[in-house]
């Protein structure tokens, strides 16, 4: 995608389908103004993907997230760290719609 | 000599926020930022799917508490895209004058704290709020409060524009017009101020590109991309207004995309208000309407925040969002950091963060 000039990675997300997990790329070209989406489907049970970082800088964050919120490993990158649930010790990965709040025993680092 | 480690917040007065940084200098040059952000993360996005439409508007214009309205907007476009709802044409303009006004608002209160942060005690600081209550207190009597308004529906607004409202607002755009003219007069012309500014943090233009960066500081750093412009939405394709774009997008030339950019929502919103009729009719549908209509399968809308792009990628469902997620421009320009503060003095590391302007209730979500 980038050879054609989409040079711009404007969002990294996922959508938790329940049997299948999709991760969404949202590509921009700054020259031409075209906006393209992404879809990836994973599977539910060992969703892996790979790191697009080589190409986009911008993806550090974004695949930081959605390793952390989705549970999705991002094969490439190596000792991944969480960005935004520092101090979160739940069991589940928390924007999976197997999260239920309030359900989730979890408990905060010492 | 070996690299001393130094931590820097969360609770920090540059830092705007609680975030915390921890900085690696050697001597007084820095070697490396990291940043450690989410002690204000809430879980916007789940917290959506959780409750009905109408419930998240509220929730979104926490997201960023200096430029709510605009956070409000987007949110609320993209369940009337979902629903297929018009909006009405007066209440387009209405919009647009209320979000050119609120990103006025947003600068200004970005440019006193910046003036705060780099020693030019209190002048632009005190001119940034004086005018800046002015443009509250407009957005006030058409929302019905102070900070956070809340006040857009589907297809319109929540109530009717105050009956001198037309009258007021160009009454504001001319006071502004003169009032932001004094600004250049303590900052361009102020020797702390330029020496803190100019060349520091600069940021080329394919490193503004491929990190991802958006609004002011992509345009200081010379590409031209404003969705208003790229995708225009209301009125803005009818209105005429320039971008600021500068060359070397260092903290200075982010400092003057953002004032010209004052400038030019002057010059639009007395566009607008040439545009909207006296008797002007903006109040939107009640809400009952939502779930009736055929609904596509993803919603994404685009927005251009005072601090960048926008978008809401949306799945909808029939009562609530299946799934919403959110792009905030800080979170992305704050990911910069680290590479603009490499080898820069320990002290402009702030100019530089107060250069992005920051807000970390939207960075964490």
């Amino acid at each position: 995608m980038k050879a054609k000039g989409f040079d711009y990675l404007s969002k990294i997300t996922a959508v938790d389908y329940v049997s299948y997990l999709e991760a969404v790329y949202i590509l921009y070209n700054t020259d031409s103004k075209q906006m393209e989406v992404l879809r990836v489907k994973l599977d539910a049970q060992n969703p892996e993907v790979d790191s697009v970082m080589e190409l986009y800088k911008a993806a550090d964050w974004y695949e930081r997230e959605m390793s952390e919120m989705f549970g999705i490993r991002i094969a490439g990158r190596q000792n991944i760290k969480r960005l935004l649930l520092r101090e979160w010790n739940g069991s589940e990965p928390p924007l999976r719609k197997s999260f239920v709040w309030g359900k989730n025993d979890y408990k905060r680092l010492p | 000599m070996a690299l001393v480690r130094i931590n820097v917040g969360p609770v920090h007065p540059s830092t705007h926020g609680v975030l915390r940084l921890v900085v690696d200098v050697d001597g007084d040059t820095v070697k490396n930022v990291e940043c450690h952000i989410g002690f204000l993360h809430r879980g916007v996005e789940k917290l959506c799917e959780t409750r009905m439409y109408m419930q998240n508007p509220s929730y979104m214009e926490k997201l960023d508490y200096i430029a709510p309205l605009s956070w409000d907007e987007m949110y609320v476009s993209a369940v009337e895209q979902a629903m297929g709802a018009e909006v009405k044409q007066d209440a387009q303009y209405a919009r647009m004058i209320l979000l050119e006004f609120q990103r006025i608002a947003s600068h200004l209160l970005w440019l006193g704290t910046l003036a705060n942060d780099l020693g030019q005690m209190f002048t632009a600081f005190m001119w940034a709020f004086r005018d800046r209550a002015k443009v509250i207190k407009l957005l006030e009597d058409v929302a019905g409060s102070r900070m956070f308004y809340v006040n857009v529906r589907i297809g319109g607004l929540y109530m009717p524009l105050p009956k001198d409202f037309k009258e007021r607002s160009y009454a504001l755009v001319d006071y502004l017009e003169g009032a932001l003219r004094e600004y250049p007069e303590v900052l361009d012309d102020n020797e702390v101020f330029m020496e803190r500014t100019r060349g520091v943090g600069a940021l080329s233009r394919e490193d503004a590109i491929n990190y991802g960066v958006s609004g002011p500081v992509l345009r200081a750093s010379g590409v031209a991309e404003d969705v208003r412009k790229s995708q225009p939405y209301y009125a803005y394709g009818k209105v005429n207004f320039e971008l600021p774009v500068m060359r070397k997008g260092d903290s200075f030339d982010r400092y003057r995309v953002r004032y010209e950019e004052m400038l030019q929502s002057l010059s639009i919103i007395r566009q607008t208000l040439a545009l909207l009729p006296d008797e002007s009719d903006v109040v939107g549908q009640p809400i009952k309407l939502i779930g009736q209509q055929a609904k596509p399968d993803t919603v994404i809308t685009r927005r251009e925040l005072p601090r960048g792009e926008g978008i809401v990628y949306m799945i909808p469902e029939k009562q609530r969002p299946y799934r919403i997620s959110l792009r905030s421009p800080t979170f992305i320009n704050l990911a910069v950091l680290q590479k603009l503060c490499e080898d820069v003095k320990f002290a402009d590391v702030f100019a530089i963060m107060g250069s992005l302007d920051l807000v970390l209730g939207e960075i964490d979500r």
